[in-house]
């Protein structure tokens, strides 16, 4: 049986993730590339400037790729917060 | 805010670093204080810290603009555990996020500013400003959110001006403000409502964790 906590977290996930699938899906079928604008607006901004953007430090997505990449930053970053909103909020009747 | 390596002059690189470092060591020595005082403090910066990572690096898709962008957490940081945590919370969040292509070693000062210290300072000032106006918890937190992204963004495109465009700075800042402004202000609308909603969580049960403009239980 799942605690209060848990159910929460599991239907905020599904929530996201599928307004995020909305959101994407109408975005690439009305024609759209949804590129991440700040980047559009600054890779444009340094060609008009003629410098280059790049990264020095070599990327763990880079390496593993981007899925699997978040997915383990999500993954470590949830346990954290999973764990200290536990230990911070949880009260007797929530388990 | 994620300003990639090489996209800044390096004299702009260092005037940001210059910048955060001493904000930086203000907030270590704050963090010790208060830790010193309140051990639990700890776990909720561990907390806000790993949701600063998440929240920052969050692409939301805005289908009306065919483009996506995120929102940056760290208004909602600042008014939990005060601006100037934030800032160090911030930090390590970009820090980690160079791993993930996101910002840059030499951008790390710039981003610090524009996310840690612009971004949380202007949405707890606007929080606080609120309270004393009498306006609920959740409002005030949730337009401190709404508008310390904003401000987070206007000021990346200040720093872009300032290194890419030294003549035109006025005009520059401007055009690139208006190119992050129509993905961003849907966001805004996010950012208010997890704000809020976190915010007024917290004031409800536990309102000994909120720094500033919240009464202590």
């Amino acid at each position: 049986m799942l605690d209060r906590f848990t159910k929460i977290a599991l239907i905020l996930m599904l929530v996201l993730t599928a307004s995020f699938c909305i959101g994407s899906y109408i975005g690439y079928m009305s024609g759209s590339e949804m590129e991440t604008a700040y980047v559009v607006v600054m890779e444009e901004a340094a060609v008009a400037a003629n410098v280059e953007s790049k990264h020095i430090i070599c990327g763990i997505t880079d390496v593993v790729g981007e899925p699997v990449g978040f997915t383990i930053a999500g993954i470590v970053a949830g346990f954290i917060i999973g764990y200290c909103w536990a230990d911070i909020f949880r009260r007797e009747e929530d388990v | 805010m994620h300003i990639s390596d090489g996209i800044l002059a390096p004299q702009w690189c260092l005037a940001w670093f210059a910048l955060a470092i001493p904000l930086i060591a203000v907030a270590v020595w704050q963090i010790k204080k208060c830790t010193k005082e309140n051990p639990s403090y700890m776990p909720i910066l561990a907390m806000m810290g790993a949701v600063i990572f998440v929240i920052s690096v969050w692409h939301i898709p805005v289908p009306v603009t065919g483009s996506c962008a995120h929102p940056i957490g760290t208004p909602m940081s600042a008014i939990i555990v005060g601006p100037f945590a934030t800032v160090v919370l911030s930090a390590l969040a970009l820090f980690f996020q160079m791993f993930f292509a996101h910002g840059g070693i030499t951008t790390l000062g710039a981003n610090t500013v524009s996310m840690g210290v612009v971004g949380g300072t202007s949405g707890y000032l606007v929080f606080l400003l609120l309270r004393k106006a009498k306006m609920p918890i959740w409002l005030s937190a949730g337009v401190g959110g709404s508008l310390g992204d904003i401000m987070c963004y206007i000021t990346t495109a200040l720093q872009l001006a300032l290194s890419l465009n030294p003549s035109s700075v006025l005009f520059h800042w401007a055009l690139y403000s208006a190119g992050f402004l129509p993905t961003q202000l849907p966001l805004t609308v996010g950012e208010f409502v997890f704000t809020a909603g976190i915010v007024q969580y917290i004031a409800d049960r536990r309102p000994d964790i909120l720094k500033g403009g919240v009464p202590s239980a």
